[in-house]
């Protein structure tokens, strides 16, 4: 009798596979015997399910684990695993892995409240406007009219005497 | 005066007296205890506490220490060195609301600095480099603000703080990036516990992003019908976007409440009113009292002002038996450090000697 995968060699492996109540005999040669059976018993490592896991919970994660800080030296997972970040910079490094926390955390990325002073008048009003906006939008969903009107005046004026603001 | 005062006067100094904040006046003071308003400021190129060396915790301990007093905030401010502190007067520093637990059990080079009505403390060197607070009587949420806001104004003329356009004020935890702003009201809420309406109030606070914690903040304990509202989010919305969400919501709390105690009056007034006079009784006899009891006495009898049933006491003196009673203040005011059995006989003692001094009094 010949293998019945390679169609090759005499076959030597006589397998009974029952696949609900069917009944199904297999005749194979040794080596590809070994094949199949090394395909049925390839069950996936600790690390690989966790990796996996990780990748469904926060993709980030398995991205961001090999980056760490120039300036403080902690990495991604140091900060993973005890919630704090080692310096200002960590922001800019971690950015990527921090946006969707900070989603998750605030519902929200970006900074609408106050500027320092130092920080300069244009990050001033570029934030002011951001926030006049917002509440526009807030006026015309209660569809108070008279409001988003002197809101959108406001939003003319504050933008109107810098014709490079966007 | 001196603005690094010995450190045993001045705290004993303090045992006499209690913060601005205890007087129990302001708007709906019958319910909301106190505002406060804290912001996490760090100083631009150091690291965060987390991973700063002894010597970079010294060099921003100084720099800060140093602004602080130029800047003038107020006139009596002094500074306390924390790590020349006994574990107890830190502790009676903790249940002054002038520093946090955290604060107390820090390591290193750290400091607070307050003024004489304990309304503003400045923590330094405690999760973030500078925690500025603020406490106010009653609900005054944007009174707490603009004060705050001006403090952190004055500072940052001398401070380069960690920013960035698009974080905002950069914290060692991302909870607190943004405005690094967590504004709280306390309220004092017996009516609803007892009437099991608590849960759903919280229920509803909760999924306007707001978080309920005890009297001393994160993972304490629920004491004396005593609860803490603040906001969860940082980022995302202004200050005073923050601030109207928490004024939106405590004036429904604080009616609701107002039912509560209508409802339980109308449905048995005798049995409220027996509730009321005899923990008001109990703390005029008992000879021992346990923190968790006085607590619970405390706030029945603070209902029972509210509620016209007892009369001769005042609010301010209800309040400030709340943290007077508390074991650091009791340890203060013997000197010596007590055994919790010891601290119960006191407490009794140093309440039943306050109420005795009213009924003296009239």
């Amino acid at each position: 009798m010949k293998c019945e995968s390679c169609n090759k060699k005499h076959a030597t492996v006589h397998l009974t596979e029952i696949v609900g109540s069917v009944k199904k005999e297999r005749h194979l040669c040794e080596e590809c015997a070994q094949n199949i059976n090394a395909q049925l018993t390839k069950i996936p490592s600790p690390t690989e399910i966790l990796t996996s896991l990780i990748n469904q919970v926060a993709p980030e994660i398995n991205e961001m684990s090999k980056v760490a800080c120039p300036v403080c030296g902690i990495s991604y997972l140091d900060f993973r695993s005890h919630g704090r970040l080692g310096c200002p910079m960590d922001y800019t490094i971690f950015r990527k892995g921090l946006i969707p926390l900070l989603e998750k955390m605030h519902g929200s990325t970006q900074h609408v409240g106050k500027v320092p002073s130092k920080a300069g008048k244009e990050l001033i009003k570029k934030n002011e406007l951001m926030q006049l906006r917002n509440e526009l939008n807030k006026a015309v969903e209660k569809e108070d009219y008279e409001r988003a009107a002197d809101l959108r005046d406001k939003i003319y004026e504050l933008s109107g005497d810098n014709s490079n603001e966007d | 005066m001196n603005f690094q005062a010995t450190i045993a006067m001045k705290i004993s100094d303090l045992t006499d007296n209690t913060g601005e904040w205890l007087r129990g006046t302001g708007p709906e003071s019958d319910i909301v205890i106190s505002s406060r308003i804290r912001l996490a400021r760090n100083v631009a190129r150091y690291p965060f506490l987390s991973r700063a060396n002894a010597k970079q915790k010294k060099e921003i301990e100084g720099l800060i220490r140093e602004r602080i007093r130029e800047s003038e905030i107020t006139q009596d401010l002094f500074y306390i060195n924390l790590a020349d502190v006994s574990p107890v007067d830190r502790l009676f520093l903790v249940e002054r609301h002038l520093i946090s637990k955290e604060h107390a059990g820090g390591e290193g080079i750290r400091g607070v600095a307050f003024g004489k009505s304990e309304t503003t403390s400045l923590m330094v060197n405690e999760e973030d480099h500078l925690r500025i607070q603020v406490i106010r009587s009653g609900f005054e949420l944007r009174e707490t603000w603009k004060t705050i806001d001006e403090i952190d104004n004055k500072l940052e003329k001398k401070i380069n703080y960690a920013y960035s356009s698009r974080f905002g004020y950069l914290t060692s935890c991302p909870t607190n990036v943004g405005t690094g702003m967590r504004a709280s009201v306390m309220l004092h809420l017996p009516a609803l516990g007892m009437t099991h309406h608590i849960e759903k109030v919280f229920n509803a606070v909760v999924k306007l992003g707001l978080v309920v914690r005890g009297l001393y903040g994160e993972g304490t304990q629920v004491a004396g019908d005593l609860y803490q509202i603040s906001n969860q989010f940082t980022l995302g919305k202004s200050e005073s976007e923050i601030i109207e969400i928490i004024e939106g919501v405590i004036p429904r709390i604080t009616s609701y409440e107002r039912m509560a105690r209508k409802a339980l009056i109308s449905e048995n007034r005798e049995q409220l009113e027996d509730r009321v006079w005899r923990s008001y009784g109990m703390l005029k006899v008992a000879r021992t009292i346990s923190s968790d009891e006085i607590m619970h006495l405390l706030s029945q009898v603070r209902m029972g002002v509210n509620l016209g049933i007892i009369t001769d006491i005042e609010m301010k003196t209800l309040n400030e038996l709340f943290i007077l009673t508390l074991p650091g203040h009791l340890q203060k005011l013997e000197g010596r450090e007590l055994t919790s059995a010891q601290r119960n006989i006191i407490r009794a003692t140093y309440v039943r000697k306050r109420l005795e001094k009213i009924d003296s009094l009239q």
